[in-house]
């Protein structure tokens, strides 16, 4: 009897302690977000070092999903789709991964002459993830000759919800105001689209290729932490990498990630 | 001004009677009074005024006279037409209108009281005699209000849970799959509900739904749900507490009177 | 007379009242204060719950999910797209609730102060109404006449601008993407069906839907008509017109090709004025006047296509088939009309809603089929039923993930075994039966010609009647609706079937499933016990009788006439 006592005492202890864990893991959709500095000042940067290096994935590589084509199949089912939440590649090449400076202040001024594009074509979204910096119109294509609604799933700015007709074969999107990432993009015509923004603030993003490789150039020198946000493996704000970038020299952090826990 | 004959004061007394009872009672006053006892008035009203009439032979005679002029005089003679043509159009229209009516659907009588059992259970656990059980929470309303309180709120999620589609957000039976149900939801917030029932009863009615309704009487078309299978006990003697405590309405208890 | 009309009275004088009020203090909620809380927190929390959140006791089992407040997305709105709703919009929302949805009007448990307190309440919960600036309203003022022209050009624009795809070629909902849509919040949720403006969330009034274009259904995937991304925007309505017939040839010439481009370049132009609005550009006088003039182009259309859309429905939601509107079936002589025949369209359908079968589990908290629709003929030895109802899938057969369970769309009729004689004697449970048996008629999708008889003791205790009678059926699906066509003796010489003669009302009651719903088994549509009859063939005695009656009256006031000259003289 007295065990019994024990036991329920003791798993009654386990559960005071479980709980309050389970709650701050509620919490953790705060974590999923990308960070950005409080402010930003732009300069000339001269004598920049570059940080580069490699994402990989570690863990058993679950098989790429096919997605379901439900409906234009015409168009849509051309080819077979593949759900990009996980690609991995040759040596575990993780890609679609954002590589960012957390904490940078100031450096090189953002681009606002770039022209981020996303295409729809083959009712698929590419690329997967893109960097739209603030401020920049987005230009979506259309080459598919079916109808499509460009759907953002914003909080901080305004979100956006618009039908790209059949026809339209580019539209461009208003600049945003404020940082804000990573945001979802989906189309609410072909449910199994989906793509991945940051609209950022400073120029030091990137997004890693096929072979999982990213680069950050003309860094002012100095200690930064390096942060990742990755759709399907998440972030590592809470421990970021710090990397010290010297003047003209290049650094190399690589990182490994693994599925993060549902 | 001509002084109105006999006829005439009747003939007001009879068509306002009937407009007093058809639409002023039954729109203005109250709820509308039904055909059968409409006619039974008014047959009361007829009966009246032929004892009126009939007392003095001299009334009689007094009454008669407009009719008999009407149906003879030289100057009356457009009133007459206009009567002779009325009289056979209206019994055309009313005799047509009964031969074509068409037959309506039967109603659904309903017993607003159905009788409890003696014996008050939960699935097959006898809780005690209908007329003695008692809310067991319902003491902490006055010895322990935090008990209380949460009691009620237990039974407010429950209702919100459970109640809501049928007996609406602000309890009054308007819930949203209410206006497609045959017999209506109850509406707690009419006080002829909750003070005329003691808590055993709801407690009854909660638990055994529309299928423990007695088989005497009437056909039972209630969509209530028999709660004990997916309610607890607790959760329904919260949710009574919930009932009496959003409405503000206490239930009978067992010293008053009906 | 004066009771048809008392409702109208009282209205008018209740409009005329409240417009009076909304003069003087409607617009601006009062500031957020404890009574606000407490009101919210008896009346709203437990669905919207204490934070505002969409998060409530309630909130699980509904869909749509209560309204969460922190987002500041609210569907029904003045406003213009990604504008706050005004404080009216949402006064209103409070006040008439929202049909098809679980939220109910406010009007007869809150008073208007209370309502007005709970719109500052619920303001507190988003900071983006603390911006000083009034959100921007939909200018209604070019509104066009609701005409068939009007309806003609609507129609077009359905089909240009994709309405198709969720809604559907006639617009019942049933549109090819339908099934996967998903709201903000990840849950899943139906296109309008628009044959049925009772449920349109923001109300069926032409000027309702108008705003639901021009502002867009803020957190679902209805998109706004902003301007520059609606169809050929900066283009009047014939250059559109050209264009899209340049758009929609396979070859276009070089001439064409010019031409189409001109055309694109000006679009272009139109568009980045209205992107530079959207940046917060303050534009000069000649950006803004063309703005302006791309953007009556689009409300044009906008108002044509509301038109189009208030078309599609009726004006209100039929009445439910009790009392006068009880089902009767028509007699005629001869062949029963088969399905598709023109002897339907003459006669007038009965309206079943149907509801959640939330009494036993597994329950359906969110039905999907609204009602059936019911026509009935009979001649002197068989009926035939044409039961309709809307359905936004075609499912035959689709595998449950969770349960395994093989869900499909079905339909079933029931009856009781023996009509109940006179109004109290017992008729079975209405949801199958109980003590006492009904008799069903089951149909399925996957088998649109066969219809089985059932017979039930209680929802899980029914089984196939060994000896089926001849029943015929013919079922069809098409743009979102299922017609099913059933015919049956009126006797049988099965005791287990019900029997049918003219005159006598036999009670009828309604199950339905829609697999994409989920709907299997217990978990489905339901409704209680209706009414129907054979309608006996109109007595040619009212052809007889009064005029006789009549006649008589005549003799009676010529006999009266005659005695009482007779007394005179």
């Amino acid at each position: 009897m007295k065990t019994y006592m024990l036991a329920c005492l003791a798993l009654l202890l386990a559960c005071c302690y479980v709980m309050p864990t389970l709650a701050d893991h509620h919490e953790a959709g705060e974590m999923e977000m990308l960070q950005f500095p409080e402010s930003y000042k732009a300069m000339a940067v001269s004598n920049g070092g570059t940080i580069s290096g490699t994402v990989t994935f570690e863990g058993d590589v679950p098989e790429m999903k096919v997605l379901e084509i439900t409906k234009d199949e015409a168009v849509c089912g051309l080819t077979e789709k593949h759900d990009e939440s996980l690609v991995v590649g040759e040596g575990n090449a993780l890609k679609n991964t954002i590589v960012y400076l957390i904490d940078i202040s100031q450096g090189k001024a953002l681009d606002k002459k770039t022209k981020p594009e996303i295409d729809q074509k083959g009712c698929k979204f590419t690329p997967h993830v893109q960097i739209v910096p603030v401020g920049v119109r987005l230009t979506m294509l259309n080459n598919d000759r079916v109808n499509h609604n460009v759907h953002i799933f914003s909080s901080v700015n305004k979100p956006v919800n618009k039908q790209q007709t059949k026809n339209r074969k580019k539209m461009q999107l208003a600049g945003v105001k404020k940082a804000e990432g990573p945001v979802q993009m989906k189309c609410d015509i072909h449910g199994w689209m989906s793509a991945w923004l940051a609209y950022v603030p400073h120029p030091y993003f990137a997004v890693t290729d096929e072979m999982g490789k990213f680069t950050l150039e003309d860094v002012p020198p100095g200690t930064y932490q390096l942060g990742y946000w990755h759709e399907a493996c998440g972030t590592n704000s809470k421990e970021p990498a710090t990397v010290t970038v010297e003047a003209g020299g290049t650094v190399t952090q690589d990182f490994t990630l693994s599925m993060k826990k549902m | 001004m001509k002084r109105l004959s006999l006829f005439t004061k009747c003939l007001i007394i009879f068509v306002g009677c009937w407009v007093f009872l058809r639409f002023i009672v039954g729109n203005v006053i109250s709820v509308p009074i039904p055909g059968s006892v409409v006619a039974m008035y008014m047959g009361l009203i007829i009966i009246a005024i032929l004892v009126h009439i009939s007392v003095e032979d001299s009334r009689f005679r007094e009454f008669l006279r407009p009719i008999h002029e009407t149906l003879i005089d030289d100057n009356k003679r457009l009133r007459r037409r206009v009567i002779a043509v009325l009289i056979p159009f209206a019994l055309l229209a009313y005799t047509y209108s009964i031969f074509a009516q068409r037959a309506n659907p039967p109603g659904n009588p309903r017993d607003a009281h159905p009788s409890p059992p003696l014996e008050l259970t939960y699935k097959d656990e006898v809780i005690g005699k209908m007329q003695e059980v008692e809310n067991p929470f319902r003491h902490y309303e006055k010895d322990d209000p935090e008990a209380f309180k949460a009691h009620v709120e237990n039974g407010r999620r429950v209702y919100y849970q459970n109640c809501f589609y049928c007996h609406g957000d602000d309890l009054d039976g308007q819930g949203h799959f209410a206006p497609h149900l045959q017999p209506l939801p109850a509406n707690f917030q009419d006080p002829g509900i909750i003070p005329n029932f003691q808590e055993s009863f709801l407690f009854w009615r909660i638990s055994k739904g529309g299928p423990g309704l007695p088989a005497a009487g009437t056909p039972w078309d209630s969509a209530m749900p028999v709660w004990e299978d997916m309610l607890t006990k607790d959760e329904i003697w919260d949710v009574i507490l919930f009932l009496s405590d959003y409405t503000g309405y206490q239930p009978r208890t067992f010293g008053e009177g009906h | 007379m004066i009771r048809r009309y008392q409702n109208t009275i009282f209205l008018t004088l209740l409009l005329a009242l409240a417009s009076v009020f909304s003069v003087a203090d409607a617009q601006n909620a009062p500031e957020a204060s404890e009574e606000g809380k407490r009101v919210y927190e008896k009346s709203c929390a437990h669905c919207h719950g204490t934070e505002g959140r969409g998060d409530g006791s309630a909130a699980e089992n509904l869909l749509p999910r209560p309204r969460d407040f922190t987002r500041g997305l609210y569907k029904i709105r003045s406003t213009e797209t990604g504008q706050v709703p005004t404080d009216q919009d949402l006064f209103d929302i409070i006040t008439e609730g929202m049909p098809g949805t679980s939220m109910p009007g406010w009007d007869t448990s809150l008073s208007a102060n209370e309502r007005w307190e709970v719109v500052a309440y619920i303001k507190t919960f988003y900071d983006g109404f603390k911006e000083n600036t009034a959100p921007r309203q939909i200018d209604l003022s070019g509104k066009i006449a609701y005409a068939e022209q009007s309806i003609e050009t609507g129609k077009a624009l359905y089909t240009e601008l994709g309405c198709v795809e969720c809604h559907g070629n006639v617009g019942r909902g049933d549109g090819t993407s339908a099934p996967t849509l998903t709201d903000e919040w990840g849950f899943q949720t139906w296109p309008a069906n628009l044959a049925q403006g009772w449920t349109f969330r923001g109300g069926s009034e032409t000027e309702d839907i108008f705003k639901r274009f021009i502002g867009g259904i803020a957190g679902s995937p209805m998109p706004a008509f902003e301007g520059d991304s609606f169809l050929h925007f900066g283009l009047t309505s014939e250059e559109s017109k050209r264009l899209t017939e340049l758009e929609n040839k396979d070859e276009m010439t070089e001439a064409e090709d010019e031409e189409s481009a001109a055309f694109y370049e000006k679009m272009d132009a139109a568009v980045d004025i209205a992107l530079r609005i959207t940046e917060g550009e303050t534009l000069n006088a000649a950006d803004r006047q063309s703005f302006n003039n791309a953007m009556k182009v689009v409300y044009e259309k906008s108002w044509h296509l509301a038109n189009y859309v208030k078309s599609l429905s009726p004006e209100k939601r039929p009445e439910p088939a009790i009392g006068n509107n009880a089902l009767r079936s028509q007699y005629i002589g001869g062949e029963l009309p088969t399905l598709g025949d023109a002897a339907w369209e003459t006669l007038k359908a009965s309206y079943f809603p149907l509801v959640g079968q939330v009494i036993l589990e597994p329950r359906q908290f969110n039905p999907t089929i609204d009602s059936v629709n019911v026509k009935s003929f009979y001649n002197d030895n068989e009926v035939a039923f044409l039961f309709t109802w809307d359905d936004r899938t075609h499912t035959t057969a689709s595998e449950d993930e969770e349960t395994g369970k093989m869900l499909e769309d079905a339909v079933a009729i029931q009856f009781p075994v023996k009509v109940p004689q006179g109004p109290t004697a017992p008729k079975p449970y209405f949801l199958w039966g109980g003590r006492l048996p009904v008799y069903l008629w089951y149909w399925k999708a996957s088998a649109p010609e066969q219809v089985t008889e059932l017979t039930a003791k209680g929802i899980s205790n029914a089984e196939v009647q060994a000896v089926q009678s001849d029943l015929q059926a013919e079922g069809t699906y098409t743009d979102g609706q299922y017609n099913l066509w059933v015919k049956r003796a009126l006797k049988t010489d099965d005791k287990k079937d019900l029997q049918l003669e003219p005159e006598v009302f036999v009670p009828i009651a309604f199950s339905a499933w829609d697999g994409a719903n989920g709907d299997v088994e217990a978990k489905r549509v339901i409704s209680s016990w209706y009414t129907f009859v054979l309608e006996p063939v109109p007595s040619s005695r009212r052809f007889i009788y009064p005029p006789l009656v009549a006649l008589l009256s005549v003799g009676a006031l010529f006999g009266l006439r005659g005695f009482a000259r007779r007394r005179n003289s």
